[in-house]
């Protein structure tokens, strides 16, 4: 196991596989995971970006759903403006990096639990103000995305067309958090995260680093929640509640702070197993499907409380 | 009308109050959001519906009915939140500060989900132990409900206060608070008093769901959500810790959402942008709350 | 280890949990079976299968007819989801679902891909059925709806505020869903029309408990509303009856709601704060319809613990009006259910239902009805 973890190609692999799936979906029968997929791909770019926040500069974020939510809104505002999609997409990463770094420029002076609080409540502003700005976002109506299909060359589904799309951002969105996390920047969190007292004293400017990596996060959910809209077609508040900042927390909890492979794979399990238990489960058990859930949450985090893939420099850290 | 809103005011803040307790509680000692305590309040009323139910003769109404369901409600809840402790939170109590948290949110979805399937999928009907009657003073109407609610919270925080402060076990209790392992070497076995904290944390947490019952008069699974994250807004807003602090910060909570739904236009629909608006100035002048010391620590 | 051990127990417990599967034709019900809007869901799916299970015992079709229930939590990404798994589901012939407009919208698009046919029973934002004449549209026509949109109640319960209780100054609340802030506005418009005057206008969150100090605001208001309208549903209009009452606003400071607030849970939430709120219905009251009046007594047999949420009659008509369809069609064949569905005049428990070319259904009669708590029941007002 470990083996095939370590292995430099593994990852290559895994990223062909992904890549190959949609092409063989429908001989498997299983195009419903095409779709599925899809939205563990978004979810997995959501765990990447609050790694930065939460593994890589230990800031504990509990609104990070907001960001999803003003990546979703900027692209469907900007595709009703008549702007092209793949500008919106750049305009939505653009508008959430310039959100996240003004309200990081107030509040990360917040530490802990506070600062949890605070970003749960600007979750909560930010909905709200979602819903209750009709003018703009058309409130609890919600507004209609033109669709784009860029793909159409390649595959005719929609749902293969962003799948792949997703894998394609999620691979680029890994690459580029592994080759930040190996570099100046990145050991300099680690530092901040070991002892930020120790760190300061070293010379590492503590708050632009942290500001760094709670800005960063936003442009991985600008990019998720952009794809969301232009694959929805339609963007609403109700897919911007608290429960999914939530979510977004346990995977990178679950699957282990600071780790990639655990974030992918924190990913795979938490958002994976709903519409999984929707496939499989009989109509007796369908209600229960969400208690199964709660079951896996604890059980997993019992007997993987680092995660179920965790970062060995993390767990280096935790151990010493 | 100033009268009256203070008069909601307080209503909704000694019940904030008293769930923002339970959650300081037990962050005071852990450091730990107790994800679950919400579903706690849950079944702490859900516990008082059911005794009322089954044996409605002796419990249906009246003082004895208001005492019994407080009694069962609060041992009831007490020992939920102790038992959820020992399975989901201490195996896990040295390893990571954020595991526990998880398997807190797992056991609050196993709670809540639970209830939807095998208690009801609907809102249920709350019984009235006390026969609502409508006192005017000064202009403000006050109901016989309002009032049983501001006088069994008072009561259950001047209780709470006495225990932790005059009491062998509460001093047991804040010394556990102020470095577990000190007090470890000191001689207090820090599981017993962990436990202790727990159930004395839910079952404030089953005497808020009693008072959330009363006040709204139905109760449904998912009740709690919302004034648990609000309640522990609040305890965050006195500081998190500090007990003094969460009933302050309840009763600012009840009184800014008072304020913003009663006195500014269209403020009902912006009243937890303005709730949180505010928590969030608070903690940029006062990092660690109203009452909170300073802390030091990371994730 | 003891990890790869619970695993293996989680993996026979799901095994335990999943069922055979049979050949069977299916009409899915695609609604929020858990989650804050489980309780509403849960109704619906039962109406569907009381449709269903009376179908086959009156030995309707050749084959067993199955209502398939599917979870969308109330999530648009959920529903867009089950959307394409119903979509995969060679046995599914039409959707019943799904409840929230936020969920209806997304939805329909992945169905009209299919194509395979949806009735609403509940999602009332225009958009659902207007989108399917725009130009994005990718697919037919293939979406109805059976529940009508706000527009008809609001203004009848506004002309019924006007004429009937010669309310002359009203306030507004609504629940900042596309439902009740729908039904609100609407009811705004043609007050106003009528020469009425809006004194005030607030939305409140579904899931608040607390709207005391907004109703002391509206009571001290110096403009003097003569009552309310409230566009939203029961819970929130149960716990607004019952802490009105306990300010002492009791009519004639009347509160106005729509077929949302009609409903038995009302009376559960306000208990007898309940009496002399007025509660507008789409159609006729079950009780003067001989075939609601059959709808309303089966469901209680079927379900005696569980009482009828406000849309479980439009999730049985939705059923049955599809059950109509696939007879006309000769066989569960998607395409030709839905040019069936197009031509459907069905007499059931909403009086008559003719869908227009949008696919909403074209039936505007309203009652208002008045709450009476001790009989639990809603008196239609003439």
């Amino acid at each position: 196991m470990t083996k095939f973890l370590n292995n430099k190609w593994t990852p290559w692999v895994l990223l062909a596989l992904a890549l190959g799936f949609p092409f063989v979906a429908g001989a498997l029968e299983a195009q419903y995971l095409v779709r599925v997929g899809g939205v563990i791909g978004l979810f997995m770019l959501l765990g990447l970006g609050l790694n930065f926040t939460l593994g890589y500069a230990g800031l504990f974020d509990l609104g990070f759903i907001a960001f999803y939510a003003v990546g979703a809104y900027t692209t469907a505002i900007a595709m009703r403006s008549g702007i092209p999609a793949p500008v919106a997409l750049v305009l939505s990463v653009l508008v959430c990096l310039l959100v996240r770094g003004l309200l990081g420029l107030t509040i990360l002076r917040l530490r802990g639990d506070y600062l949890a609080v605070v970003t749960m409540g600007f979750g909560e502003i930010a909905r709200l103000t979602i819903n209750n700005l009709d003018a703009l976002t058309n409130g609890p109506k919600g507004i209609q995305v033109a669709p784009w299909r860029p793909l159409n060359f390649l595959v005719a589904d929609p749902n293969a067309q962003y799948y792949l799309m997703i894998v394609a951002a999620v691979a680029v969105g890994a690459l580029a958090s592994r080759r930040i996390e190996d570099s100046r920047v990145g050991r300099a969190w680690v530092a901040i995260r070991e002892d930020e007292i120790a760190a300061r004293l070293s010379g590492i400017p503590v708050r632009q680093y942290k500001l760094l990596a709670f800005t960063l996060s936003a442009a991985f959910a600008g990019v998720a929640g952009g794809l969301f809209a232009l694959w929805e077609q339609f963007v609403t508040p109700e897919s911007f509640i608290f429960w999914e900042s939530i979510l977004v927390v346990s995977i990178v909890v679950l699957g282990g702070m600071g780790s990639i492979a655990g974030v992918l794979v924190g990913a795979l399990v938490l958002v994976g197993f709903p519409p999984i238990m929707q496939w499989k489960l009989s109509a007796e058990w369908i209600n229960y499907r969400y208690l199964f859930f709660g079951l896996i949450l604890v059980l997993v985090t019992l007997f993987r409380p680092q995660g179920i893939l965790p970062s060995s420099r993390r767990e280096a850290e935790l151990t010493s | 009308m100033l009268i009256q809103q203070l008069v909601n005011g307080l209503t909704l803040g000694a019940i904030y109050s008293l769930i923002a307790l339970g959650y300081t509680l037990v962050y005071g000692i852990l450091t730990m959001i107790n994800f679950a305590h919400s579903e706690v309040l849950m079944l702490g009323s859900f516990m008082a519906l059911g005794l009322a139910v089954l044996l409605p003769s002796a419990f249906g109404t009246g003082a004895m009915g208001l005492v019994g369901m407080f009694v069962l409600a609060m041992t009831g809840a007490g020992l939920i939140n102790v038992i959820i402790e020992r399975l989901a939170y201490r195996p896990l109590r040295h390893i990571s500060r954020l595991a526990p948290l998880i398997s807190a949110i797992g056991v609050s979805i196993i709670l809540q989900n639970g209830v939807f399937i095998w208690v009801s999928t609907q809102s249920l009907r709350f019984p009235e132990p006390v026969a609502i009657t409508q006192v005017e003073v000064l202009g403000a109407t006050i109901s016989s409900l309002q009032l049983v609610i501001l006088v069994s919270a008072l009561l259950l925080m001047a209780l709470l206060h006495f225990f932790v402060e005059h009491t062998k076990l509460g001093k047991a209790m804040r010394a556990c608070s102020d470095d577990i392992q000190t007090a470890g070497l000191m001689g207090i076995n820090a599981d017993y008093i962990i436990a202790l904290t727990f159930f004395v944390g839910g079952a404030l947490g089953g005497a808020a769901g009693v008072l959330y019952g009363m006040n709204y008069g139905s109760i449904k699974y998912n009740l709690g959500f919302l004034p648990g994250a609000k309640a522990f807004t609040a305890a965050v807003l006195g500081g998190i810790g500090n007990i003094r602090g969460a009933v302050l910060g309840g009763f600012i909570l009840g009184f800014l959402e008072v304020l913003a739904s009663g006195y500014i236009p269209n403020g009902a629909q912006w009243r937890d942008v303005i709730a949180f608006t505010v928590l969030m100035i608070v903690l940029l002048v006062r990092p660690s709350g109203l009452l909170g010391e300073k802390i030091a620590e990371k994730v | 280890m003891t990890f790869r051990r619970a695993l293996v127990l989680a993996a026979v417990v799901l095994a335990a949990a999943c069922g055979p599967k049979e050949k069977t034709v299916r009409i899915a019900v695609a609604v929020p079976l858990t989650g804050d809007m489980g309780t509403e869901g849960q109704g619906l799916r039962r109406a569907v299968e009381l449709a269903v299970e009376e179908a086959n015992a009156a030995k309707r079709f050749p084959y067993k007819l199955e209502a398939a229930p599917y979870d969308d939590r109330a999530d648009p990404k959920e529903a867009v989801n089950v959307a394409n798994l119903v979509v995969s589901d060679p046995r599914v012939v039409a959707v019943v679902g799904h409840y929230n407009s936020g969920c209806a919208t997304p939805a329909a698009k992945v169905y009209a891909r299919a194509p395979i046919a949806m009735v609403s029973p509940a999602a009332t934002n225009p958009e659902v059925t207007a989108q399917q004449n725009s130009k994005d549209w990718m697919g037919p026509r293939m979406v109805f709806r059976v529940v009508p949109t706000d527009d008809v109640q609001g203004s009848y319960a506004a002309t019924f505020a006007l004429k009937k209780l010669g309310k002359k100054r009203m306030t507004i609340l609504h629940d900042k869903s596309p439902y009740g802030q729908g039904l609100a506005e609407e009811f705004k418009k043609a007050f106003l029309a009528g020469g009425g005057k809006i004194v005030s206008e607030d939305g409140v969150s579904v899931g608040d408990k607390d709207f005391k100090a907004l109703l002391t605001k509206i009571r001290n208001d110096p403009a003097k509303p003569e009552g309310v309208y409230f566009g939203g549903l029961y819970t929130e209009a149960g716990l607004l009856l019952k802490q009105m009452r306990e300010l002492g606003m009791k009519p004639p400071f009347d509160f106005i709601s729509g077929d949302g607030s009609m409903t038995f849970g009302l009376f559960d939430v306000a208990g007898d704060s309940a009496d002399g709120a007025y509660l507008s219905i789409v159609g006729v009251p079950a009780d003067e319809l001989p075939s609601a009046k059959k709808f309303v007594e089966a469901y209680k047999a079927r379900f005696p613990n569980d009482e009828r949420k406000p849309f479980d009659h439009f999730g049985y008509e939705a059923a049955n009006i599809i059950m109509a369809a696939i007879e006309r069609a000769g066989g569960p064949d998607r395409e030709k259910v839905i040019a069936e569905l197009k031509k459907t005049k069905h007499e059931g428990v909403l009086g008559t239902t003719v869908f227009d070319d949008k696919g909403d259904t074209t039936s505007k009669i309203v009652t208002m009805t008045r709450a009476a708590s001790k009989k639990r029941a809603f008196d239609s007002v003439r």
